[in-house]
């Protein structure tokens, strides 16, 4: 019978990474928990930022809805599955991580995780000129 | 109940390129115990590309495509 670790280590030679934005997370390390959320609201104008206003968060259903939720008695006290894992070796190793962006609440890790909630709520909008629309 | 075990032998992997991890995704090497990830994204049906457009030829073999709406005209 082969040893069991408890844990498991991350080996990786090398990871570049050109941007990280919105939210994104990379980690080295492990972690407990994290939650990451992000509301955006995506504005393509006709007219010039400074010229045509703000825009609000609350007047869109997107950034108000609750999240959707598993209702399911059995795996909420925990009767549903039973996860046994069983580590033959101490260590995963990774030569190289290239990635070009990380972005909205996305997270790039490097070791462990015990809970992970990330959400992300994108909302594009065209607001056009005035005059574009036909008013009668 | 659903006993579910989990051998973990050797992991080696020799190189990961990606472009892009987006909207609530997420790349991890290691182990975890829950991962809910949410994304919502929303765009407007009347999402339209204002301002002049490239003129784009018709893609070759056009009129071999089957069930597919023709392009030219």
């Amino acid at each position: 019978m082969q040893p069991s670790y408890p844990i498991r280590l991350s080996q990786i030679g090398l990871v570049s990474v050109v941007d990280v934005s919105l939210g994104a997370i990379i980690q080295f390390g492990d972690r407990a928990e994290a939650t990451p959320r992000l509301n955006a609201l995506a504005v393509q104008r006709a007219i010039d930022h400074t010229k045509a206003g703000s825009v609000y968060f609350e007047s869109y259903q997107i950034f108000n809805r609750p999240r959707q939720k598993l209702i399911d008695p059995v795996a909420e006290a925990g009767q549903d599955v039973s996860i046994r894992r069983i580590n033959h070796c101490p260590r995963i190793n990774v030569g190289c991580v290239f990635v070009t962006a990380v972005g909205s609440t996305s997270s790039l890790l490097a070791g462990n995780a015990m809970r992970t909630t990330a959400e992300s709520r994108i909302k594009h909008i065209r607001q056009y000129e005035k005059s574009l629309i036909n008013v009668t | 109940m659903v006993n579910f075990t989990v051998h973990n032998c050797g992991l080696t992997v020799g190189n990961i390129e990606i472009l892009g991890v987006s909207a609530a995704s997420m790349l991890q090497i290691g182990d975890s115990d829950y991962v809910t990830l949410y994304s919502m994204f929303d765009t407007p049906p009347e999402s339209i590309i204002a301002g002049p457009i490239a003129p784009l030829p018709v893609p070759e073999g056009e009129e071999d495509a089957v069930g597919e709406a023709p392009m030219a005209g």
